[in-house]
Formats: structure tokens, C-alpha cells, sequence
């Protein structure tokens, strides 16, 4: 979109002073929408973050003063380190199943409840609930007696005459547990699912009815291309979070990481490391590794957006 | 309820039933655990364990008094304490995370990339390990054992995660609004306030009740900066009922968490109306 | 624009003033000094320590005690985070498993110096003075002693028609343990696996004349003790006297998730401070009895604080949490209003008071520890760096045990190296 007029070959004096002053005040005010983000990023974030990896630079128990050791902690990780090995293992794992998992829910049961049907507002409460109880204690036991040997999941499956194990004590499947926790929460990717499809503006499916496309056709070529800012957030957000996931690990295992580090977190493994062990030296060269990994994912993330997201601007 | 804004397609008698049998079944998979809790706060102590049935045995209200009572204070307390730190962080969070958002997505200024990633990047490391060097910042600005440290920080748009968020809504607006209003004469504020404000009415409403619903549960914050039990806001309340090494009040526990529920649904409750019943998006070719 | 900044500007200022009226009183200067108090506990315990509180100031207004108070499992993250910040409070409820972490890195104070003035806790025995020693210095005013204590289900054996498992061998005792599974169709057993308890081997381990750790922070067992210890794990489980693997992992040897509690097993190993804890999640009565002895003259139990309070080390008011910490421990008044909840009181004046005031579950608590203290051996030395480690590494060592993906050898090998692993490179 262009509004001025074309630019003469000679610009005088004043107007390259005036140009200057106008591409000043942009900034100014650009920066001033950002200020608060700055004033907190520099001030509150910045400093504990630099801390935080100097302190992967030495050895620090918390109680005395860090002592400087090099590359030692980052040495031990890659050479050294059954339990990072493992506990990537089990990360990735859980990332890779949870997930896709959960954006499916929520998109699915979104799109469900974005129709015209009675009840709506008390099924989105229903739906969003799980998520409501986040961390609390409470569901820790409620996991462990749902998914005991004798615990309702088996009943359900023993009415289609299977016998299951013992999900949550069983290291074979203790993980997958973990994962329906994920999944069981999908409400808050739903509701911003929602909120994506709140955004599409009906009169675009009026035009493709008259033009006699069905459901099916409308799913794919209306609404999936664009809620694809909408997925991409859920997809990185949730990925990252996936990756950094701690507390259902925490409360369910009662921070042991069992049975046999079945469940142990990366970030479980870092918070024994550094809180358990007093060890936070060590603690924080494994919390900037993770750093690194979910950095290069989201890069990567970003540079292939461009070929699937379409944004209106 | 039905709304204008909403595709209105009516569904027919048969479809309509077949989504109900299907939010049905789905419901009650969500929601058994939570009916366990419920019936478990009417059990007393010793049957909460050994009895797995949704009915208890012997029914007591018990467990919502001695829960109310709290701990050396009473559960009111812990209530207001998590209303007055939820419903502030909410305000500052949309305000301050809507202003980067806004610069981010629409505003043209040196270093905006930089900051960018950098803003993403505070999403990625895990807050143990910045736990440290940032309680001795706010030992250092005597913050430690006041709200401050908890309330401050979403003022200054601490939560990545919603600006962000914002950030993708706003670039989903068409930038021929904003073209519209700049012939009008109107500088990045009037924008900000009359364009893009209005048509993100869903988003904001996200961003509002997933703060309150993320404030009301976090338990770590409060729990390195709060001492004082007059202080202690609703989670971290309910997580001292258990001590695992001596007695603990498992009943009380989960009364209270049922109660603790209630605000955080009411909000959810309000605010959904706003997310559902955004302003309408027709309209657009003006 | 500059409007909405002053709106900005207006609210942090607010902000800062509602903040500032969070922060409570601020701390006088001049006469009043300031003790900050933490413990982990109950709701109970934060009422009979709060009454203790009150009574004190009553006494001495000049000093005024500010109460902390958390559970067990945020307990310790915060109390880190606070030492790391150079911010820990004055006066700390400390544990034995952590005291040696904490002294050792120069966290707390050597209370050596108030014996005899402030501190006079002349009265305890040597054992409840040695207990709450680090490296020959005292760090700890034992609050309570408590021992291993096996926790179990009276009625499960009486169903059985066997004796209870008290005085008896470790063989006797899976013999009964497995009556009582048969008794129940192998529904209920009779007791918790304890492979994975560091509690039950250390004990076994000392009945053997070894220990965890000697003197000087080596370890003080063999692959073929630990071997062994799998061994006659294993062996249980094939005569189902304990659950198989994936049962007993569901049990993460605290109160709530011990099978005792979940109605699966009739005994669990523990101590004897919890057994008031234990006996409120259960219908069935619960009896207390030591853990199975070997046949040989080494006692396996031994008296420890189930909790201490220490200082800290920075603390400015050192003198002042030192003679609170006495009040409650030597001061009958104080003690009794603390109860036998945090353990048996050492000093025998004290104990004496507070017997009167006992109900039948604290009365079974305090008897148990009179019966058990002519038969416990010596405390063993303050544990090495590292000690916690190895603790949560006999679990998972034990479990890959008992779900068959370690031999009972290869188990007894993996430990030992494993721990000596750990202990080089803390």
C-alpha cells in the first residue's frame, strides 16, 4: 500500500531532519507498547537467567558460594550421565504421545461444541474442569486408585474381557498413565481452540454452503487453514510445556521418578539434582540443555510455519 | 444458548442426540475422578482409603469445618489472599501482555526480531533454576513475604505464554482495519484501543481466565515467597492437610478443594460468555 | 500516551503500598527481638506449637516469635531456597536424615557453646545428645526420640490364627506373613515388601554386625550383604508372604500410599512416632512391635531424634531461638504443651509430666519406646554426603529386583557400585 508520492531524486536537508525526527517518534511509540515487557524482561527476568547459567558453570550446594569448574557439569552430562540418557528417553517419549493426543481432544471436542446444540456452557465448564485441578494433590491419589491393578480402569476393561496390569505401578506402563494425565487436562488448548473458531466469520461458511461444499470439505478447506495460527500456537506452547513437564511426575511418583525411573522427568531429574542432591550447579547445566533443545525445536517450528500458517495480515 | 455470532447451523433431532450420548459419555469419563473427590470429602478419615465406591459409608460434614478452620488461620483467609493476588494478576497480565503483543505483531522497530526470540525464549527454561538467583533479586528488593514478587511481575508481562498468544490473535486480524483507521487519521494507540482491542474480545477473555484459573492454582510461587500462614493463598493452604510423615487430614483436604473450586468456576463461568460471544466478525468488508 | 503511563504509575504505587501492608509489622528495632520459627507438621501440631509460642512471649515480652509452618514435602524445597538466599529462618525443625547435609555446609550453628547456659539439656542420656551430633558437635536439641517400629494389622493375623509378629526371627516372620496371605486367599498379605526400604535393611544390616556406613563415611556392607537382602526378599515373594513387584510399587513408604493404609498388607516397616498417623487413615487397630531380629547378640534398632531444632547459622538471634528450643524440651510447662506429637521427650522430667496427659494411642507410642530402649544398639555416625542418593537408590535398585530385570547377585552388585560412585564423587 503505498501513500505518498514518489521520492525526488535529491532529498533536501530538512526533509531528511524530518524523516529522521518521524522514524524517531515511530520507534518512541513502538517502544512504548513494549515497555512494561522490557522493564520486566531486563530487570526481573535477564539477571536470574545469566545467574542461572553461570551457575551451570560451577559446583553450588545451596549453602556455600558457587565454586567455578568449567565445562565439568556439562562434561558429565554428555559422557557420563545414565540417568540424562534416561530421563531424555522418557521426556521425549511422553512429548511425542501426549501431544498430538491432547491437540486431537481438543480440537475435536472444540469443534463439537462450537455448534448449535443445548447445554453448551455446562459441557464447557465439564470439559474444562480436569484442568481446573492442575497440581493438587488430590488427583495423585485419584490416579493411583483409578489405575491400580484393581482400579476402575481395569473393571471398564474387564468388560471387554481384558485383563490389565497394574498401569501405575507397572514401569512398563507407568509412563502411559502420565500421558492420559496430559491428555485428561486437554481443556485449555480446547478453549483457545474456541476461541480460534469464534474467530471465523460465519458468513465464509454461508458462501461455501451455497456453493455446496459439505462438512467434510468445509473442515479441511475453511476452517483447518484458518485456525492454522491457532494450531501452531497450541502445537509450540503445549510441545514446550510437554517438555518442561514436572509436576504430574512429581505428585504421582511422590518425586522418586518410579517405579525404576519410569517416570522421571528430565525436569524431575533436575529438581532431585538440584534440590535432593544439593547439586544446583549441576541442576542448571541440565536445565539450559533442555533450553537449547526446545530452542532449536521452536526455530525449527517457525521456519516451517511459513509454509503451513496462514495468517490475514 | 444460542447466539449471533456462533456458524448457526441447527443440528437435527437424530445428530443432536448422538452428540449428546457422546458429551455424555465423555463427561462422566472427565468428571469420575472428581465425583470420587467430592464423595471422599463426606467420608471420614479412615474410609477414604480402604473404600473405593463413589457412596460413602458413614456420611459426615465434618471434613468442610475442620478444613474451613484451616490452619493457624482460617480457609477465608487463604481465599481472599488467592482472589486478591488471581484477580490483580489477571488485570496486569492483559494489559501489559496485550501492549507487547500489539507492538510485536503490528509495529515496526529496530531489534524487534531480537526481542522476539528472546521473549519466546523466557517460555523455555525451567523455573528451578532461575528459582534461586530470582528469590535473592527480591530478597535484595525486600519483597520476600509480600505479594509483590507474585503481582509485580505480571504487570510487566512475565507470561511469555500470553503474549504470545495475543501476538497470534492480533496477526489474525486483517490489516485492512488497520488501514481503514490510519486514512482516518489514527495513530498506533487509536488503533490498538478501537481496532484491535474490540475484534480480540475472545482472546483477551482467554488470556483473563486462563491467568486467574493459573494464578488461583500455582502453589510454587507462593510457597518460596509467602511465610507467613496469614498470607498463604488457597493451594498451598490445602497442601499443608498433608503431611506424609505424621497426620494428615485427607477429608479436609479434598472438602476444601471442592470449595476451592468454586471461585475458579464461577470466573470460568462469567468469562466464557465473553470468549463464546465475541464480538462478531461480519462485518469486516465495511 | 503519557496518560496511560501515569495510570501505570499510579497502580505500581498503589501496588507497592498494598504490598507494603502484606509484609505485616516490620521488625522492631531497639528491644524486641525477632525469632523466626519454622516446622513441618499438621494442623495439630501447628496449634500445640503456637500455644507453646504464646506462653513463652507470655513469659518474655520482650521477645516476639514469628511462626512458619509447612508440610513435609514443601518443607525442605523452601528452607533451601531461603538458606541459598542467605534468608534461612532462626530457629529450624531439622531431620536427622538432613542435619549432617545442612551442618556440614556451614549452614548451622554449633550449640556446644550454650550447654549449661542457655541450653540445659544436661538431663537427656548420652544417646539423645550423640543423636543430634555432627562430627563431634552438637547441631540438634532432640526434640523427641522415636525408633523402627513395624506397624501392623492386629485383626489380619488373628484371622490367620497365628501369633502376631512380635520377638520373632526374620524366617518366623515371613512364615506368619505368608499364613496370613493364604488366610486371605492371597487377596491380602501378610506384610509390604521391604527390599526397598533403606529403613528395614540398615536394620537388618546391623543385626548382622555391618552398618549402611562406618566412621569414616565408607560403605559398610559387601555385594554379598546386599545380595542377600534381595535374596530373602525374593524368596518371600515366592511363598507370597509379600506382594509381587507392581503391587508394591504402588507403595512410596509414606503414610497415604503404604499398603498397610491401602488395605493390601498387614505389616508395614516404619518408625514409631508414626503411628498415630497411621492409625487414623485405618479402621482396623494397629499394633506396634519391633522389626523381626536375627538370631545373633547385634540389635538392629537404634534410639533417633525423630526431630531436632536447629539454628541457623547466620541467625542474629541465636540466643534467643536457643532458649525457646529449651523451653519446649526442658520447660514442663512448654513440653507438655507439645505432646509426645513430635516424639518421646528425652529429658526424663519431662517425659514423667507428660505421661499423665497421654491418651491410649500416645500411651502405646511411649511404652514401646520404654520397651525398646534396653534392647538398642549405638547410634550410628552421622551419614556421608550422599547418603540420600544412595537411599533412593536402593529403590530403584530393589525394584528392577523384584520386576525380575536384576538377579538377586547382579542386585547386590549394582548397589555397592552404584553407592560407591555416589559417595566418590559428593
Amino acid at each position: 500500500m503505498t501513500t505518498t508520492a514518489q521520492i525526488p531524486l535529491t532529498i533536501s536537508e530538512p526533509e531528511k531532519r524530518s524523516r529522521r525526527r518521524g522514524a524517531l517518534s515511530r520507534t518512541l511509540v513502538s517502544y512504548s507498547f513494549l515497555a512494561p515487557w522490557l522493564i520486566g524482561f531486563l530487570g526481573l527476568t535477564l539477571g536470574p537467567t545469566l545467574a542461572s547459567l553461570y551457575l551451570s558453570f560451577t559446583n553450588f550446594d545451596l549453602l556455600q558460594d558457587p565454586q567455578f569448574i568449567g565445562m565439568a557439569n556439562y562434561q558429565r552430562i554428555v559422557t557420563n550421565d545414565v540417568k540424562f540418557w534416561h530421563s531424555m528417553q522418557v521426556t521425549f517419549t511422553y512429548v511425542i504421545l501426549a501431544v498430538p493426543l491432547k491437540l486431537a481432544f481438543a480440537l475435536g471436542l472444540a469443534m463439537v461444541l462450537n455448534r448449535g446444540i443445548a447445554g453448551l456452557p455446562l459441557y464447557r465448564a465439564l470439559f474444562y474442569l480436569p484442568s481446573l485441578l492442575g497440581a493438587s494433590v488430590a488427583i495423585a491419589v485419584l490416579w493411583r486408585q483409578l489405575f491400580a491393578k484393581d482400579g476402575l480402569a481395569n473393571v471398564a476393561l474387564g468388560f471387554f474381557g481384558v485383563e490389565g496390569p497394574s498401569w501405575i505401578s507397572d514401569p512398563n506402563y507407568s509412563l502411559y498413565t502420565l500421558v492420559l494425565l496430559s491428555v485428561w487436562q486437554f481443556g485449555s488448548p480446547m478453549i483457545i481452540f474456541l476461541a480460534g473458531l469464534r474467530q471465523i466469520p460465519p458468513d465464509v461458511y454461508e458462501a461455501a454452503n451455497i456453493d455446496g461444499a459439505n462438512k467434510v470439505q468445509q473442515f479441511f478447506r475453511i476452517t483447518l487453514p484458518l485456525l492454522t495460527p491457532v494450531v501452531f500456537f497450541n502445537g509450540i506452547v503445549q510441545t514446550i510445556d510437554a517438555f518442561k513437564a514436572f509436576t504430574p511426575a512429581f505428585i504421582i511418583s511422590e518425586g522418586t521418578g518410579g517405579p525404576i525411573d519410569s517416570t522421571l522427568f528430565y525436569t524431575l531429574y533436575l529438581y532431585q539434582e538440584g534440590f535432593a542432591y544439593f547439586r544446583m550447579g549441576y541442576a542448571s547445566a541440565l536445565a539450559w540443555i533442555l533450553l537449547i533443545i526446545i530452542a532449536c525445536f521452536t526455530a525449527f517450528s517457525f521456519l516451517t510455519s511459513r509454509y503451513w500458517v496462514h495468517y490475514n495480515d | 444458548m444460542t447466539n449471533a455470532a456462533a456458524p448457526t447451523q441447527n443440528v437435527s433431532g437424530a445428530r443432536s442426540l448422538l452428540y449428546h450420548v457422546i458429551l455424555c459419555a465423555v463427561s462422566l469419563v472427565m468428571l469420575y475422578p472428581l465425583l470420587w473427590m467430592f464423595a471422599s470429602s463426606f467420608k471420614p478419615d479412615d474410609e477414604i482409603f480402604g473404600n473405593a465406591s463413589l457412596w460413602p459409608d458413614s456420611f459426615t460434614l465434618d471434613a468442610y469445618m475442620r478444613g474451613w478452620s484451616g490452619l493457624t488461620v482460617s480457609f477465608g483467609t487463604f481465599f481472599w489472599n488467592s482472589l486478591v493476588i488471581a484477580v490483580l494478576s489477571v488485570i496486569g497480565n492483559v494489559i501489559s501482555c496485550s501492549l507487547a503483543a500489539y507492538a510485536f505483531a503490528r509495529l515496526k522497530f529496530p531489534l524487534k526480531n531480537f526481542w522476539f526470540a528472546l521473549m519466546l525464549g523466557t517460555l523455555m527454561l525451567p523455573y528451578h533454576v532461575t528459582l534461586i538467583p530470582q528469590y535473592v533479586l527480591f530478597l535484595n528488593l525486600d519483597w520476600v513475604n509480600t505479594f509483590l514478587p507474585l503481582v509485580v511481575p505480571k504487570f510487566l508481562a512475565a507470561d511469555a505464554f500470553f503474549i504470545f498468544l495475543l501476538y497470534q490473535f492480533f496477526r489474525g486480524i486483517p490489516r485492512e482495519l488497520d488501514e481503514a483507521a490510519i486514512i482516518d487519521g489514527a495513530g498506533p494507540w487509536r488503533i490498538f484501543w478501537s481496532v484491535m482491542l474490540p475484534l480480540s474480545v475472545p482472546a483477551l477473555a482467554t488470556a483473563a481466565i486462563f491467568t486467574f484459573i493459573w494464578t488461583w492454582d500455582d502453589f510454587f510461587g507462593p510457597l518460596i515467597y509467602l511465610n507467613d500462614a496469614s498470607q498463604y493463598t488457597v493451594q498451598l493452604g490445602l497442601r499443608t492437610f498433608v503431611d506424609s510423615t505424621g497426620k494428615s487430614d485427607w477429608s479436609a483436604l479434598f472438602a476444601m478443594s471442592v470449595v476451592a473450586l468454586i471461585p475458579v468456576l464461577l470466573f470460568f463461568g462469567v468469562f466464557q460468555r465473553l470468549l463464546i460471544e465475541g464480538i462478531a466478525t461480519t462485518g469486516l468488508k465495511g | 500516551m503519557t496518560h496511560d503511563l501515569n495510570r501505570r504509575t499510579l497502580l505500581k504505587a498503589a501496588l507497592g503500598s498494598a504490598g507494603l501492608g502484606a509484609l505485616g509489622s516490620l521488625p522492631a528495632f531497639a528491644q524486641d527481638a525477632r525469632v523466626r520459627l519454622y516446622w513441618w507438621g499438621s494442623k495439630e501440631r501447628a496449634d500445640r506449637t503456637l500455644k507453646a509460642v504464646s506462653l513463652y512471649q507470655e513469659r518474655n515480652p520482650s521477645v516476639k516469635i514469628d511462626g512458619e509452618t509447612l508440610a513435609w514435602g514443601d518443607y525442605w524445597p523452601r528452607l533451601a531456597t531461603q538458606a541459598a538466599g542467605r534468608n534461612a529462618p532462626d530457629l529450624i525443625q531439622m531431620d536427622y536424615r538432613y542435619v549432617a547435609e545442612y551442618a556440614r555446609r556451614g549452614a548451622l550453628l554449633p550449640l556446644d557453646e550454650f550447654m549449661g547456659k542457655s541450653l540445659t539439656i544436661g538431663d537427656f542420656d548420652k544417646a539423645s545428645l550423640d543423636s543430634c551430633k555432627v562430627d563431634g558437635k552438637l547441631y540438634g536439641i532432640n526434640i523427641g526420640n522415636n525408633s523402627n517400629a513395624l506397624i501392623y494389622n492386629k485383626a489380619a493375623f488373628q484371622k490367620a490364627g497365628v501369633p502376631e509378629p512380635v520377638d520373632v526371627t526374620w524366617d518366623k516372620f515371613f512364615e506368619l506373613a505368608a499364613a496370613v496371605t493364604k488366610a486371605h486367599n492371597g487377596e491380602y498379605y501378610g506384610t509390604s515388601d521391604g527390599s526397598a526400604e533403606e529403613v528395614a535393611f540398615e536394620n537388618w544390616l546391623r543385626q548382622r554386625g555391618k552398618a549402611l556406613y562406618t566412621e569414616d563415611g565408607k560403605l559398610g556392607l559387601t555385594e554379598q550383604d546386599a545380595a542377600e537382602w534381595f535374596a530373602m526378599w525374593a524368596k518371600a515373594r515366592e511363598t507370597k508372604a509379600c506382594p509381587p513387584a507392581d503391587l508394591q510399587a504402588l507403595d512410596k513408604n509414606n503414610i497415604e500410599t503404604n499398603l498397610l493404609t491401602q488395605g493390601r498388607a498387614a505389616c508395614a516397616f516404619n518408625h514409631s512416632n508414626q503411628y498415630v498417623g497411621y492409625q487414623v487413615l485405618n479402621k482396623n487397630p494397629l499394633g506396634i512391635t519391633m522389626y523381626p531380629q536375627g538370631a545373633g547378640p547385634n540389635p538392629g534398632h537404634y534410639l533417633k531424634p525423630s526431630m531436632m531444632w536447629s539454628i541457623y547459622a547466620r541467625s542474629k538471634v541465636a540466643e534467643q531461638a536457643v532458649k525457646f528450643a529449651n523451653f519446649t524440651v526442658e520447660d514442663v510447662d512448654g513440653a507438655k504443651l507439645l505432646g509426645v506429637e513430635r516424639g518421646v521427650p528425652a529429658s526424663p522430667k519431662v517425659r514423667e509430666a507428660v505421661a499423665a496427659d497421654l491418651d491410649a494411642q500416645g500411651k502405646l507410642v511411649v511404652d514401646y519406646i520404654s520397651h525398646v530402649t534396653p534392647k538398642v544398639g549405638p547410634i550410628p555416625p552421622a551419614p556421608p554426603k550422599g547418603a540420600g542418593e544412595i537411599q533412593t537408590m536402593l529403590r530403584r535398585i530393589a525394584e528392577q529386583v523384584s520386576f525380575g530385570r536384576l538377579s538377586t547377585t547382579d542386585g547386590g552388585k549394582q548397589y555397592v557400585s552404584e553407592a560407591q560412585a555416589i559417595l566418590s564423587r559428593a
